[in-house]
């Protein structure tokens, strides 16, 4: 039992981190109904910008999510602004293939600068942990990562349950051109929602960066696994994304135990499979046509 | 432009040239370079009968590629099956793999069809990692000693050179530009057309959709399975990233984006452009040219700097390519030509 309330647990705190990037991969997709491929070399990017920022400024990777988020949500609004605001009605495929290919500029632009090893980043507290009882003990870097999550994501819920600007953007998610004739600037939302999916994005990869190896390809992974949570939380719903994010993380770190740790990424890719055929809506969507 | 007689001369003489080119060319850097040239376009042409055609992008061309490349592989390394008859074996699994995909994958359309292609590619990157019994895991396949090929008692070749390499190569890129254009001319293909500009359309027309999406998938990773078979033999060496990762199927994909999709010989340019391109970066060429060209210093930081990593980041070229031709030319190099053709003739006009 306590096997299994250990990786329950830390499987939450994980599915905490996924929660993140699955919100930011959904938001733009509510918003301009594009899958952006290029998520997780968005995430790749946070984590190199928190290991730059520790290695050279000695600044702590948790604190550094101060500086990641603004400079990911520069980022993400200047991508959407010079190349993804050309695709917006262009076929699918194409808008596709551009987030392809920004990822792919973003992965080797990294290993051009840092070069294709493996770093590390290792804080005085990467490998301690924290006893809850019951033989129950967890990470210390994963405990406080879920605890920015959880703040992060209620701060996201407040901004776009209460102020204007949040409700403009789900305005524009709900009905692009509903919105546009209600008077709301939906190029401005587009960039807004662009850069805090990156800005979400970049704050995972500085959360998960004491605990992972930092590498240039370790986006690919990572832009799966969003489009998992996301199908499963139901494509655009960011109650979703979160639940989607949370079962995710439980259900990886479950078959890891249970079944095996090379398994575990199978697992998750069969549950996504299994949704797509039989809930395609996911679990919070309403169905679209 | 299109004279009746010059045009079947000029493709013969082309072809002759081509078979004959290594009784004149002995480098072998020069055929492998063409050998890889062969491989990307029977690799984008394969893709194209599905994608280009019928309109249904796959991310995930690297499960047909790798399978038949593993199959081979298996079963030359395991059995001494001659990989000509192993290839033959990996295009069986191929089919039955892709029957499975399509079953599960053509009940999507869109965006959901592309991720469902993702994950079933993954699901068998990561079974090739984990089956270490039957795959040797991460470590992959090493299988270089090829069986001498016989016809009867004739030694044709023991593959000691490339150029049997390169006439294999130049024979299957032949066959899948010839399949693509059976089935552009084809019943076949109108239909997959028709399929690919308004499937409800085509569908309330009393085309059976799901039928003509599964044969144009077969068709298509059965030849994909051809060329991972190709490569698998060529390079001597299979493992799961080379022949499974994601970055196989986008650059499966690529050719054809590059080159114009749906397209006859949009594939052909769009390997053209990219192997020399990605070769040249490779092997270091651009760093070599800029230093000659004086523009940077061989020992200086830079120099340095650009001579250990660009052939790294060879891939960058794929991306920084793709941004552009989606920006600037949506329908590929072919797209780009025509609109120039037709501009002309206006202006002619």
């Amino acid at each position: 039992m306590a096997v299994f309330m250990q990786s329950f647990l830390s499987g939450i705190l994980i599915g905490g981190v996924y929660a993140l990037i699955g919100i930011g991969l959904t938001l733009i997709f509510g918003v301009m109904r594009i899958i952006n491929f290029g998520h997780g070399d968005i995430l790749m990017v946070g984590m190199y910008l928190t290991y730059v920022l520790f290695t050279w400024l000695h600044i702590d990777p948790f604190v550094s999510v101060l500086i990641t988020f603004p400079l990911m949500f520069l980022f993400g609004g200047f991508l959407q602004k010079v190349f993804i605001n050309r695709v917006l009605h262009a076929v699918a495929q194409n808008q596709i293939l551009l987030t392809i290919g920004l990822g792919l500029v973003m992965s080797n632009t990294a290993m051009l600068i840092f070069t294709s090893d493996y770093k590390i980043l290792t804080t005085s507290y990467s490998s301690s942990t924290l006893q809850v009882g019951g033989g129950v003990t967890v990470s210390t870097p994963l405990l406080i990562s879920f605890a920015i999550t959880a703040a992060v994501t209620a701060a996201l819920y407040w901004f776009l349950l209460k102020t204007d600007t949040g409700q403009a953007i789900r305005a524009t998610a709900q009905d692009r051109e509903a919105a546009q004739l209600m008077g709301i600037n939906v190029k401005r939302m587009s960039i807004l929602a662009f850069g805090l999916g990156s800005a979400l994005a970049g704050t995972a990869g500085a959360l998960i960066s004491p605990t992972y190896y930092i590498f240039p390809q370790v986006g690919g992974g990572f832009t799966l696994k969003a489009f998992v949570i996301t199908v499963l939380g139901g494509m655009g719903s960011v109650v979703g994304a979160t639940l989607g994010g949370i079962l995710i993380g439980i259900t990886e770190s479950l078959s890891a135990v249970y079944i095996s740790s090379g398994w575990k990424d199978v697992v998750v890719f069969v549950l996504f499979l299994l949704v797509l055929l039989f809930r395609p809506s996911g679990l919070m969507g309403k169905s679209r046509t | 432009m299109a004279n009746p007689v010059l045009k079947p001369v000029a493709g013969i003489l082309v072809l002759g040239a081509l078979f004959a080119l290594p009784r004149f060319v002995d480098s072998p850097y020069a055929l492998h370079m063409m050998i890889l040239l062969f491989m990307s376009i029977s690799q984008g042409q394969s893709w194209n009968i599905l994608g280009g055609y019928a309109g249904q992008h796959s991310v995930g061309h690297a499960a047909y590629f790798g399978v038949g490349a593993y199959t081979t592989m298996m079963l030359m390394h395991a059995q001494q099956v001659a990989p000509w008859l192993g290839a033959w074996a990996g295009v069986g699994m191929v089919a039955v793999v892709a029957l499975a995909i399509g079953s599960i994958c053509f009940r999507l359309r869109g965006p959901y069809f592309v991720l469902a292609s993702i994950a079933v590619a993954e699901i068998l990157r990561l079974s090739a990692i984990n089956l270490t019994g039957l795959t040797n895991g991460a470590e992959g396949i090493l299988a270089t000693d090829l069986p001498p090929f016989k016809i009867g008692a004739t030694v044709i070749t023991d593959f000691s050179t490339k150029v049997p390499f390169y006439h294999a190569g130049l024979a299957l890129a032949l066959a899948t530009i010839t399949i693509t254009y059976g089935v552009q001319h084809s019943k076949l293909g109108y239909f997959l057309q028709a399929i690919r500009e308004d499937q409800d359309a085509a569908h309330s027309l009393g085309i059976p959709i799901s039928r003509y999406k599964n044969i144009a998938l077969v068709l298509s990773a059965a030849l994909t399975s051809l060329a991972g078979s190709f490569y698998g033999v060529y390079v001597g060496f299979v493992d799961p990233p080379t022949v499974l990762g994601l970055d196989v199927s986008v650059q499966i994909m690529l050719i054809c984006i590059i080159g114009g999709m749906g397209t006859l010989w949009g594939p052909v340019l769009g390997s053209l452009v990219l192997v020399p391109l990605s070769e040249a970066l490779r092997s270091n060429l651009i760093t070599e040219a800029l230093v000659k060209a004086g523009v940077v210093n061989a020992d200086s930081r830079t120099g340095l700097f650009l001579k250990e990593n660009l052939s790294h980041a060879h891939v960058l070229l794929y991306g920084v390519l793709v941004v552009l031709v989606i920006l600037f030319m949506p329908d590929g190099l072919m797209g780009f030509f025509r609109k120039l053709a037709s501009r002309r003739q206006r202006e002619a006009v």
